[in-house]
């Protein structure tokens, strides 16, 4: 039969003159039962009964050296009858979970349901794909070596290579090579297959990373068939345009951002461990990021928070960095190795096209490699450009906190800075360290004063156990906003004799108060109430003045507490809100009138509050802040720049951004050098073009003339 | 930057050789020199001086540009002239060499921009500095010295100032930067 075949195949115009009519008339018929066989074969339900006819006239038509024609109707029913039947039935389950999937979210019903979905998805698939793999290609398998194609293909056939076509399957034994018909369309299927599980899963992906931690076989079957397809690019544009669309918006928290970036940076490394693509994704993100002003502050906070209960996010997978800092204290080993994460993205590009797998015998957590680039840490860092920003913000918070504090209690600060050295380094944090032992100092030089102090004074009105101070060495502590306010005459006095006192005993050092920060815990007694209130100094003084006096005019208050009227006006509301002082016009239409409301008749609605401690803190205005804000900061140090900027502008027309960097960084030397971010520079340039100091175009910064 | 670095050696190598070279002694001070002009730039920059202003070119701070503007009521007015100052390594106790860059018709510039000002040349002292030196070019600018001029073309049409403004308006290029 081979040899007859090869024949045919060799001269296919010699067999046609061969034919007669007897022979033409058996080909027909052959193929008519055929075709009936092969319909009855595959659209049938698994009827196998029709075999050894199907087998009788395929044999006919072989003889006849009709093999491809066989071959490729074959083919084409198979794959029709796939088309009609396997196809929609897939689409059906999928379509199934998806509307399931949509109406949980709409419902905003628990993701426990979603996680089982999205297993069930999976599962279904998986069930699906090796039905594929086995049901027709058996047949095929059978059907093709039975023609004895395969001896005729088997020099071209193993130059294809499917993972199918290497494993041996077990129901035909004894073939060693499939035809390169079969190969291709196996070939074909499984890509198939694959490219529609992964197009469904990256159409997906962002919801799948919101629910990051419960969908992960959901990244686990988009990694599997990312890894066969190779269709990273078409994940990074989807996913890219999905989050610009539904993330990166106005409405959208910092917050919330943060954490989908952490979330996308957990998942995405399963699926790429070496975060090429991650940086492609993350780029988007980031610059949004730096755009928004409360980044900083978002990520100090995610930082630091971690401690302090998981009360209010526990939906939020992913939330604490702290646990991020926690887990890396065991891996990390090399600090200051992590500082290229701000790698060009195009050499990330063209690492892209270079990149080559580990060995998928590596364990993944523990190549080295990829432990440094995708450092979940390090990718936040990198949003602000560089850690000192981050640093920076850490301490402003630490400080207000520092300063807020009554008791000594720094515990978790310590733990906190420990975590945070371990990645950032022990340098850079060397502020915050002296701020806590400040606090640690503190504790034991009150302790110190109070106890030599209390013998001498006993004459005073308020003994001197109601002080604490806290002591701090103000050239490492962010620059702290010193309000004038004139305080009671006891407590100044009690102020002054403890500031004499340090002065003994740490001599030549001497104590400087600011008076306007701190907490004053204070009882207020009225005939008929008694209230409890932790206020702030200037609050306490307002209050105080009210003792022997209960009504004052505003201009008159505000020159015995020594702050202008506005602050005086701003701070007293403290107070109203409280029922304590009641506010009328007086003779002067910018002078307030004060009285102190002895009794509750009039403010009755409060009444229920009497008696019980007010933990509310006197500031809860947002401007009311002991520490400078950050922003403040650098706006001032920046001024110094500008100036640079505007001269180096004046005498070399146009400059790049790198440029004017550069140049900062060279000659911007003095007292105030220049040590900031590309991404800080150019913030602040944008900010000076939108003053119509500067002008921008093609990438060059120019005097506004 | 490491590129930019090699540079900037190799133009102030140039300038040693093209200038006398100096005793190795002095090199021991050009410490001091570099902290000299740093400390005048961050003076000149933080005076905000309108009308002059000069900036280090590049990354070498021996050599600057500067930028003075032709003061009101001159027939100078509303030009704008860019200068090249580059200072010596004995730095302020030599003037430095400074250099019309955009050309400028004027009595005690020449027509490659060289100045003829005394305090560039025989009564500098090191009091003076970055700053005085762009004052006093932009005061000669309105207030020549016919007596001893570099080009006599622009000193003899001096005394007739509205042709002279012409010939400032003709010859004035701004600079395309």
């Amino acid at each position: 039969m081979a040899m007859e075949e090869s024949t045919s195949l060799l001269c296919n115009l010699g067999v046609l003159d061969t034919l007669t009519d007897s022979s033409l008339q058996e080909i027909a018929d052959s193929y008519n039962g055929f075709c009936a066989a092969t319909q009855t074969l595959l659209t049938g339900a698994g009827d196998l009964s029709v075999g050894p006819e199907f087998a009788a006239h395929v044999r006919g038509l072989c003889k006849n050296g009709l093999v491809s024609l066989v071959r490729d109707h074959f083919l084409q029913v198979i794959e029709e009858t796939f088309e009609r039947n396997g196809a929609s039935k897939f689409w059906g389950r999928f379509d199934a979970y998806s509307n399931f999937a949509d109406l949980k979210k709409d419902n905003d019903v628990d993701f426990v349901q979603r996680k089982n979905s999205f297993k069930a998805l999976t599962y279904s698939t998986y069930n699906w794909s090796q039905t594929v793999q086995a049901v027709p290609l058996q047949f095929l398998h059978a059907l093709l070596v039975y023609l004895g194609d395969s001896v005729s293909y088997e020099s071209t056939s193993s130059g294809l290579k499917s993972p199918l076509a290497a494993r041996p399957s077990a129901c035909c034994p004894g073939i060693d090579a499939p035809s390169e018909g079969l190969v291709r369309w196996k070939l074909r299927l499984e890509y198939f297959a694959y490219e529609t599980l992964q197009d469904l899963r990256i159409a997906k992906l962002f919801e799948i990373i919101v629910d990051y931690p419960e969908s992960s076989p959901a990244i686990e079957d988009l990694k599997l068939c990312l890894e066969y397809t190779g269709q990273h690019s078409k994940l990074v544009e989807s996913f890219i345009s999905a989050l610009r669309y539904r993330l990166l918006t106005a409405g959208a928290s910092t917050n919330d951002i943060l954490h989908q970036y952490v979330s996308t940076i957990k998942a995405l490394r399963t699926i790429d461990p070496a975060g090429v693509f991650l940086e492609a994704v993350g780029e988007p993100i980031r610059d949004y990021l730096r755009g928004r002003k409360d980044t900083i502050k978002c990520i100090v906070t995610m930082l630091t928070d971690g401690t302090s209960g998981n009360s209010s996010a526990s939906g939020n997978p992913g939330d604490s960095l702290l646990e991020e800092l926690n887990r890396d204290e065991e891996i990390q080993e090399s600090i200051g190795a992590d500082d290229d994460f701000n790698t060009d993205d195009r050499q990330a590009w063209i690492n892209a096209t270079r990149w080559q797998p580990d060995p998928v015998e590596a364990d993944p957590l523990k190549g080295s490699r990829n432990q440094r680039k995708v450092d979940i840490l390090g990718m936040i860092v990198g949003i602000i450009g560089s850690k000192d920003q981050l640093v920076n913000e850490y301490r402003t918070m630490l400080a207000e906190k520092l300063l807020n504090k009554s008791d000594y209690d720094i515990d978790s600060e310590i733990r906190t800075l420990e975590l945070l050295k371990i990645q950032f380094g022990e340098s850079s944090l060397q502020k915050c360290e002296i701020m806590l032992n400040d606090l640690i100092d503190s504790k034991r030089t009150n302790a110190n004063i109070k106890a030599t102090i209390s013998a001498e004074v006993g004459e005073n009105a308020i003994s001197m156990d109601v002080v604490s101070a806290t002591i701090i060495s103000s050239n490492f502590w962010p620059p702290i906003q010193d309000e004038q306010v004139i305080l009671p005459g006891p407590v100044d006095q009690l102020l002054s004799d403890y500031a004499n006192r340090f002065h003994e005993i740490k001599t030549p050092r001497k104590l400087q108060w600011k008076k306007s920060l701190g907490t004053v815990k204070l009882e207020l007694q009225f005939e008929d109430r008694a209230m409890q209130f932790t206020v702030a100094p200037v609050h306490a003084s307002i209050i105080m003045q009210f003792q022997d006096q209960t009504s004052w005019t505003s201009k008159n208050l505000a020159a015995a507490i020594g702050v202008p009227v506005d602050v005086l006006n701003r701070r007293i509301h403290f107070w109203i809100s409280k029922g304590v002082i009641a506010e009328s016009p007086g003779a002067d239409s910018s002078d307030h009138v004060y009285t102190l409301m002895e009794n509750m008749v009039d403010t009755s609605k409060n009444g229920g509050s009497s008696g019980n401690p007010q933990e509310l803190l006197g500031g809860d205005e947002e401007e009311e802040r002991s520490v400078a804000s950050v922003e403040n900061q650098l706006r001032k140090e920046m001024t110094v720049y500008e100036k640079f900027i505007l001269g180096m502008l004046t005498n070399f027309g146009s400059m790049t951004l790198e440029r004017i960097h550069n140049t900062l960084k060279m000659f911007c030397i003095a007292d105030s050098s220049y040590d900031k971010s590309l991404q800080q520079l150019q913030s602040f340039l944008s900010g000076l073009v939108s003053e119509e100091k500067l002008e921008h175009r093609d990438e060059m910064y120019f005097l506004k003339k | 930057m490491a590129t930019v670095n090699g540079q900037t050696e190799t133009a102030q190598g140039n300038i040693n050789s093209a200038k006398q070279p100096l005793p190795p002694a002095k090199s021991v001070d050009s410490q001091s020199v570099l902290r000299r002009l740093q400390s005048e730039l961050m003076a000149l920059m933080m005076s905000g001086e309108s009308g002059i202003s000069a900036f280090p070119e590049e990354d070498n701070i021996f050599h600057w540009k500067g930028t003075i503007t032709g003061s009101k009521d001159t027939v100078f007015e509303g030009t704008e002239y860019k200068l090249s100052l580059s200072f010596p390594n004995d730095y302020p106790f030599k003037p430095p060499k400074v250099k019309f860059e955009t050309t400028c018709f004027h009595p005690n510039v020449d027509l490659h921009g060289n100045i003829c000002l005394d305090i560039l040349q025989d009564k500098w002292s090191s009091a003076y500095d970055v700053r005085t030196i762009l004052l006093s070019i932009q005061s000669l600018l309105g207030e020549p010295n016919n007596s001893s001029p570099l080009n006599p073309q622009a000193a003899q049409l001096w005394s007739n100032q509205e042709e002279y403004r012409k010939m400032v308006e003709k010859l004035y290029k701004p600079s395309s930067a």
